[in-house]
Formats: C-alpha cells, structure tokens, sequence
C-alpha cells in the first residue's frame, strides 16, 4: 500500500477541488515559510557568524589621514535641518583640506539654497572654505541627478553621500580613511540608524528594521557579492563611480541599483556596521511620509529587478539573493495579506487539521520575527546607551501587526504604480526629530550674505 | 587521555582556554594530533560495541511488549490513515515518537515487513538511535568532563550494561526521547558560538517533550547549562531567546493539533476527574488527569518506584543504578562545592537527578520508564570515573606511563564486568557452565512468531479477535488482513470497539490471543470493569494453541459460544 495518497488525502479532505485549492494553499505556506526562515537568518547573520562580526567592526585605532572626501548633501526642501547637517560635517575630526563638502539643490529649491548659502557664508567668515552649493536646473528633479552633477563637478578620491537629516559621527572620514588604507575595497557602506524610536507608534519598529539591516543583512550580502547600497553614509572610489557610470537617473533607489552594478563589476565591498560611529537620522514625522517613504523604496526595488541587471552576476547563488532581495517587497505584500486570510481560515473555513498546521507555519515564523525584534530591540538600546521602557514594548507589541500591513499596504501601492508607470518621486520630509534638542534651538544666523551660486 | 575540550564559561569574544587546552598547546603537534587519532578511535570502539550489543539477537530478545506494538500500530496509522492512531487518539502521549517512526518505515522498501514484522522494523531503528545516542554521550561527556576516559566509560554502560540493552532493544518513545535529549546537549555544549547552535538545541528539546513528556524534566537543566555556556557572549540574547523560542514552538505544535481538532479543552471546562466529560477527548483534561494519577511515591515502599527498582532494574544490574547513584551524588557535591570549576559535574549530577526525581515523585510508572536514566547514570560514573583516573601521576620522563596505566586499570575493569564477575556479557549458568548472557543468546520472540502463524493458519480473517498490540500491525498490515483483531486495552475503553464492534457482551468475541503478561494486564486495567466481558469470554474459551518457556506463556483461546 502507497501512503502517499493517504497523506494527501490528510491534506486535503479528500475532497478534488478543494483538495486543489488546499495544496496550493500548503505549497504557498512552505514557500512562504522558507522565504522567512532565510529572512531571519540574514537578520541574524552576524550575530550568528562571530567571523563576520569582526568584519563589521570599525577600526581601534585610526591610521593618519590619506585618503580624501568629497562629501556630498544631496537636498531638497530641506530648510529645517541643512544647516545643521552641514556644520556637523565640515565640524568633523579631519583636515580640512581633505575634506570637499557639496550641497546639491535643484534651483527651485530656493528655501533651501538660501538656508545653505548662509551656512556656507558663515563658514566661510570663520575660514572655512571646503563647502559651497551647487544648483542645477535640467530635470529630472531627483537625488540621482543630484548625485550625477555632484560628482562631475568635484574631484576628492573618496565620494561620498549624506542626507540633509543625517547626523554623523566626528570620526567617520578616521574610520573610512583607516579601512580604506587596511583593505582598498572599491566601496564601504557605514552604518546608518534611525534613533527617534520612542517619537510614533511605528517608530521603533522602523528603527530596527534599519538596525538589522546594516548591522547584519548588509554584512551577508557583502559576503555574497550582490549588495543594494544604502542611500547614505556610503564611500566609493571616484574610479569605481566613473566606469559604473553614476547613478541611474531613472530609479527611485538608486543607491540599491548602483550597488548592484558595482557589484555585476565584481568590485569587492565592505560594510562596517559599529553602534559608535553610525550616521543618525530620524523615521519619517508622519504615517503618510512614511507610506510614501516605503512606497518609493518598494518601487525602486521592482525597477531594478525589472531592469535585469542582476542577470549577469556571474553566480547562481548571487542571481537568487537579487531575486530575492529585489522582490521582497512583494513577499511583504503577500505577507501581510496572508496573515489575514490565513487568520480567516483558521476559524471559518473547516479544513483538515494537517493542513491547517501547515498553513500555520508562517505564524511561527512570524513569532520568531517578533521575538528577534524584541531582542534586537534591547541589543539597540543596549548599543546606543538609552532606556527601554515597558511602554516602548508595549507600543512595539501592539503596533507589531499593523506595521507589517502597513509595509503591505506600501508594497500593494508601489506595485500599482510600477504597473502604471507612475514613477515621481515622493520625497520624505526631514523634522530633525533625532537631533538634540539644543542642536535644534541653536540661533540661526541673521541675514545671509550669499555666495554667487553655481547653475548647472 | 586528557582531550582539547573541556566545559568552561565563555567569557569575552575568544574562548578560554583550559589549562589542559593550554598545556596542549604547549606539547608537540604530534601529541596533539596523536590524542585526535586516540579519540576518534575510542568512539568507533564504542560505536561498534554499541552495534554488536544491541544489534546481534535483537529480533530475538528480549519478547516484543504491547507498548513497541502500540507504537508501531499508530506509525501505521500515520502512514496508511493519516491519523495519529487506528483508534480515538487521546493524548495519551505526544506524537512526536512514532510520526519518527513512521517516517522510518517510509523510506524503506517493504515498509513495516523490511525487516521480518513491524516491531524488527522497529527495533532497527533503536539500533541506529542507539548508534547516533552513543556519539552523543560520548561527545557530550567529552565536552562537560574534558576527559576521553570519562566518554569511554560512559559509553560502555550505555552500550553494554544488560538493564540498557534491555529496553533500548524496545521500540519504545523513550529512546527516542533520549535521542532528542542527547542531541539537545550536544548542540548546547558547542563552542562554535553561534545562534543556530542553541537554537538548533531548542527544538531538539522540543522534539524531545513532543516524543515523551517527561522530558520536560530535563529542560531546567539543559537551560541552566546554555545560560552558563552563552552569558558572556555578545550575542546571549539571541542564543537564549531563540533556544526557548524553538522548544515553545515545537510543543505548541501538539497544543495547536489539539486546538485545532476542538479538543484542547473539555466541554464546559469539565475537569471532573471521578465522571470525566464523555463526548470528545481533550489534550489539557489528559494533562490535568496524568498530573493527579499517583501510584505512590519513593517514600511508600509499595510504590511503582520500589517495585520496578527491587524487581526489575536493580537485578538487571545493580552495578550502574548503585554506582551511577553514588556518582551523581558525588558529582553532585563537586558541582555545588565549586561551581566554576566543576560545572560539568554539576550539570551532569542535575540530569541524572531531575530524572530521578521524575520516576520518584510517584506517577504512573511502566517498568521501561527507566530508560532516559541510563544514559544520565552512565555520564556521571564516567565523569567520576575520569577524575579518579586522572589521579594517576604523569612523569615526564616517561609521558606514555599515565596513559598506560589508565588505560591497563580502565581495562582490567571493564573484563571483570564482561566476564561472569560482572556477567555483564558471560554468566554462570545453573550448572556452573560460561555461557552468553540471555541478551545473546534466549531467541523468545520466535513465540510470538508461532502465535502468528497459528492464527494465519486456522483462523478465518472476519473473527473477531481480542489481544494484545504486539501483534496489531502483523494482522493488520500482511494479508490476509484481519480487520476486526483488537487489543484488550481498547477493547475495553474505546467506545468504539467496545460499544460497538463487541457491545460489551462476550459472545461477540471469537478468540482470544492471550499471554501470561496481558492476562495480568487485564486483571490490573479492570478497575472501572471494562475487561469484565473478555475474562468472561476468557472464562468461556477452549485452548486450541499454546506454548510455554521459562516464565512465558502464550496460548490462542477460541470462545464458545
């Protein structure tokens, strides 16, 4: 007797065309299941490999400076925290002279153009001289064609971005310069963080999914050879910038898709993830922003994997990370949805209990994600010295689901607008909530003398 | 025979390293490389005797029991039903044990008749968890002593000691739950420092209770041991979480089947334990029902406890329970008296006696229930066995002295105990002769063999036939099938059989398939008088087969009507 039948009868009642529809629920289950087994592991990774951790930890000790930045600040509309961000940069602990700052505004930004000017104009009393605006007027209004104008119009060894909101850390060129010289890697990605984890209800969740990802995620795509850069806080040699070509104009993250084609060039990457040195930012003020904020991510990330690209990494295991990597966000949809329908199942649609077990597992998987954010949210305030309150867990608990159909929402929204071809970018506003709050009431100067600005 | 490992608290980002570590470094490479080779070749040593002991006459002794065919006969379910048992399942155990066993007897050719019947088939994989249960103690000694001599000695009372032998052979969950144990261990003493390592334990552990509950007697200990192992890492949190997370997660399996099937809780959360609800079975009334169920604890010396220990343990070898006692005690004062230090001992004294403490405590015991002490016992007179040996003075004039002398005094013991002083393997018989003991040699199960035959040869498939599980799958699974072949435990409690096939009345049984064990069986599960209808039957049925040795009897009764 074959008991392969019989077992297929436990899955499905016996019964043929439900007995269909139920085999494609399990298979979908079990796929579901995997793809978030290996979501948790890479969520994991460095803290499961201790040999990978030692990777991402900065330096101990700082070599003298050699290398050269061009620092560049992409902006828009950003009136609120330009200023801030530009001091904390030229402010940093490394000479001046190997330091080249760029704010990048498109010139209908006047708001923020203006509030730059009269940083630069107040630096340049004091006698600093390493920053200056550029304003460009082509379309499209975007920060890849920032990004682009930026980089044809300066010239230090070592490029770099930082968002208007960032706050970086003072020995972050010490940091970048010391792996630069210890291993001459094409590119490094530092550390960014959103802290603000305690200021909306979805704040501290939005927190560690930065927290994993470039404490962890980031270091095992590294590994592999297939790594969707970070929009910030990211060093490339002016050399491996130029022969990729710049960033693609085109697509809403381009930071994952430059990733990706330095990869497909085999350019070795590093990350360094160290809680001390991490650029800081805030999560988006509002729900809507943040819709917006992950709509454009989602988006991008369909872009990238519709424009195929990733098809020549030379590995298969490369090709399935960008696979999977690129179409997460559709998982996440799917996700999202599923735990509602399978939620249905469960307690109206009678089915036989094998089944039902099987159609379960992605629950657990999904207690294990919560269990790791939990845990990672004690490692993060542990890491940056703050207070775990019940509150914030409490918070975190509550918000746990309607977060993730949040997430759905935005990736049911960015595949609509990929499919009708609506790709404007929705920019992210910035507040400055993770920023001091003496940093924030610091007297603005008076009326700005500005320096002749440069139209590109 | 001192080895590279040995079980330290983890304290920063690299290991620290024990002073026998240390002093190992410090030696040529030869001799490092050389203790590697002794190592390895000690646990194929112990692998194979594990292979010879429990393999050679395993379909043949000791005499298949009603629980190996309880198991074996829901394994079939699983397979041929998809249902968790051929009856109404009523958590009586987790299934944990026979879903491994079912999924044994799929990869196989032949299924259940592979290897002869479905209790070999059976009992073949006993042997290869035995097999893989031996590199787990041996590794897990290892590990908590830093001493080859400790994992040897262990290894040689799990594999050779006759109370071992005895019930491993048995296709019972007990085993398999020591497996999981074991492995849960294991993965809990590596130094790899990963997350996936105790992770890994967790659901070992979680397999473990979902195999036989009691493991979850183990789990304090297993606990206390990662915490200790892990606290200084970076990433302890994770470890521990992730551990706890696969354990719950495992068993909530079991709790969400039963949710799942409506019978998590009793009807009206009935736990009335003198009228138990009647019109579904239930997970958590089970549960509460085992947790009420005493058959006397360590302090009434009629107790289950007593019974089992004088009668059936303590003759099979006095030598492992006694010593394995004193070990743990001993272990147990090394432990407490310097934590640090002696961590292993104290673990290895905490298994053996949270393990005790089970049996002691007074539930509802079975004879084979001492199964998941063996190994525990076996691991502290190793690890005790190992500190004496190492008191043996080094010379380094000399280096190989220690090492011999080790190992002539290690073997000198274990020949005693295999040769009639011991009797672990030769014995003296009545007339004074050497000869194997009856592990090797007494074929009993040929018995039931006979009994089988005897029923395929003169009678009809359609009887209706009352006996005990042994026998379940062969009736049931070879043709001619005889569908309508009952054990008396269900012919006389579930409603189903009883009510319906038998309807209580003893006319409606054609034969009864009796052993002298069941018969007294029958006599013991009659409190509430379900048996009363088959000891009539019984008391109406002709002898048309028997056969009888030593103290088995087995016969085939057809009822008169």
């Amino acid at each position: 007797m074959s008991w392969s039948p019989v077992v297929l009868a436990a899955l499905t009642g016996g019964h043929a065309l439900g007995g269909l529809l139920l085999s494609g629920a399990v298979a979908f289950s079990l796929l579901l299941t995997i793809q978030s087994v290996y979501t948790l592991y890479i969520m994991l990774y460095t803290w499961d490999r201790p040999e990978a951790y030692r990777m991402t930890k900065a330096p101990a000790r700082f070599l003298p400076p050699q290398k050269s930045f061009t620092v560049m600040l992409p902006a828009r509309h950003e009136e609120e925290v330009i200023q801030t961000t530009i001091e904390r940069v030229v402010r940093a602990n490394y000479p001046t002279s190997m330091l080249e700052v760029v704010v990048i505004c498109s010139l209908d930004d006047t708001g923020t153009i203006a509030r730059a000017q009269q940083k630069v104009a107040q630096l340049h009393r004091q006698g600093v001289t390493n920053v200056r605006v550029l304003a460009y007027k082509q379309k499209p209004i975007n920060k890849p064609h920032g990004l682009n104008v930026g980089l044809r119009n300066t010239r230090h060894e070592v490029v770099t971005i930082f968002d208007a909101e960032d706050d970086i850390h003072p020995d972050i060129f010490n940091v970048i310069n010391t792996v630069l010289l210890e291993d001459p890697v094409a590119v490094v990605q530092g550390g960014v963080q959103l802290m603000d984890y305690q200021s909306r209800w979805y704040s501290v969740l939005n927190v560690l999914e930065y927290f994993f990802w470039f404490k962890s995620r980031l270091h095992y795509h590294a590994r592999l050879g297939m790594t969707p850069l970070g929009g910030n806080t990211v060093f490339f040699t002016r050399d491996v910038l130029q022969r990729v070509g710049g960033w693609d104009e085109q697509n809403l993250t381009e930071d994952a898709d430059i990733g990706i084609r330095i990869s497909l060039l085999g350019e070795r990457m590093r990350v360094v993830y160290d809680d001390r040195y991490v650029t800081r930012e805030e999560t988006p003020p509002t729900l809507s922003q943040f819709i917006k904020q992950r709509t454009r991510w989602s988006q991008g990330f369909l872009q990238t994997l519709f424009k195929g690209e990733w098809k020549q990494l030379p590995r298969l295991g490369q090709r399935l990370l960008a696979i999977y990597t690129l179409g997460f966000p559709a998982a996440q949809a799917v996700l999202g949805i599923y735990i509602i329908v399978a939620l249905l199942m469960l307690f109206i649609v009678k089915v036989p209990v094998f089944t039902a077990i099987l159609l379960d597992l992605p629950f657990y998987l999904l207690a294990a994600h919560f269990t790791l954010s939990v845990i990672g949210l004690f490692e993060f305030t542990k890491a940056h010295g703050l207070k775990l309150t019940w509150k914030t867990l409490l918070i975190m608990t509550l918000g746990y689901l309607p977060y993730q159909w949040v997430l759905a929402y935005a990736s049911v929204r960015a595949t609509l607008r990929q499919v009708r071809g609506i790709n404007n970018w929705e920019k992210t506003q910035h507040v400055g909530a993770h920023r001091q709050a003496e940093a924030l009431k610091a007297p603005m100067p008076g009326n700005p003398r500005s320096a002749p600005l440069p139209q590109l | 025979m001192h080895v590279q490992q040995s079980f330290k608290e983890d304290r920063g980002e690299q290991p620290e390293q024990s002073h026998e570590q240390a002093r190992q470094l410090k030696s040529p490479a030869s001799i490092g490389q050389r203790q590697v080779m002794v190592g390895r070749a000690l646990l194929l040593v112990s692998l194979l005797a594990g292979a010879v002991s429990h393999g050679y006459h395993l379909f043949l002794y000791p005499l298949y029991i009603t629980d190996e065919g309880i198991y074996m006969e829901q394994a079939w379910s699983v397979l041929r039903e998809g249902m968790l048992s051929p009856y109404t399942y009523f958590y009586d155990h987790a299934p944990g044990g026979w879903l491994v066993i079912a999924g044994w007897v799929a990869l196989l050719p032949h299924q259940f008749e592979t290897f002869g019947n479905a209790i070999n088939t059976g009992r073949v994989l006993m042997l290869l968890v035995h097999l893989a249960s031996v590199f787990l103690l041996f590794q897990v000694t290892r590990r908590l002593s830093g001493s080859l001599i400790a994992a040897v000695v262990a290894c040689f009372f799990f594999n050779l000691s006759p109370l071992a032998i005895y019930y491993q052979r048995q296709v019972l969950l007990d085993n398999l739950m020591v497996f999981w144990v074991l492995l849960s261990l294991y993965l809990a003493t590596s130094d790899d420092r990963r997350i996936l390592t105790p992770l890994l334990s967790g659901l070992a552990l979680g397999v473990s209770v979902a195999t036989k509950e009691n493991a979850i007697f183990f789990v304090p200990v297993i606990g206390y041991l990662l915490y200790s192992k892990v606290r200084q890492r970076r990433n302890y949190r994770f470890a521990l979480s992730f551990w706890l997370f696969g354990m719950f997660a495992i068993i909530s399996l079991y709790f969400l089947y039963a949710l799942l099937k409506n019978e998590l809780i009793p009807t009206h959360l009935d736990f009335n334990l003198i009228n138990p609800p009647a019109d579904h079975v239930s997970l958590l009334y089970t549960i509460w029902q085992q947790l009420h169920r005493s058959q006397g604890s360590i302090l009434d010396r009629h107790s289950l406890f007593w019974t089992f220990s004088l009668d059936a343990w303590l003759p099979k070898d006095t030598l492992l329970l006694a010593g394995g006692a004193v070990a743990t005690l001993v272990n147990l004062f090394l432990g407490l008296r310097d934590r640090g230090k002696n961590r292993g001992e104290l673990v290895a004294a905490l298994l053996a006696l949270s393990y005790a403490f089970y049996l002691a405590r007074g539930s509802v015991a079975l004879e084979f229930y001492v199964i998941p002490l063996i190994p525990f016992v076996a691991l502290n007179i190793g690890m005790l066995a190992g500190r004496i040996l190492h008191m043996v003075p080094e010379s380094r004039r000399l280096p190989l002295l220690a090492g011999s002398a080790q190992a002539l005094i290690l073997g000198v013991c274990f020949a005693v105990l295999l040769l009639p002083p011991g009797g672990y393997v030769l014995v003296h018989d009545q007339a004074g002769k050497v000869v194997p003991h009856d592990l090797y040699k007494l074929p009993l199960t040929t018995l039931q063999a006979q009994q089988v035959a005897f029923i395929r040869q003169h009678i009809p498939p359609g009887a209706r036939i009352v006996m005990d599980d042994d026998l379940w799958v062969q009736l049931h699974d070879v043709q001619p099938y005889y569908p309508f072949a009952h054990s008396h435990w269900k012919a006389s409690s579930d409603p189903a059989v009883r009510d319906k096939l038998f309807a209580s009345n003893w006319r409606n049984i054609d034969y009864i398939v009796l052993s002298n064990k069941m018969l007294i069986a029958m006599q013991q599960n009659n409190t509430n008088g379900g048996e009363n209808y088959i000891l009539e039957a019984l008391s109406h049925g002709q002898q048309i087969w028997s056969v009888t040795r030593g103290n088995i009897s087995l016969a085939i009764y057809q009822i008169q009507k």
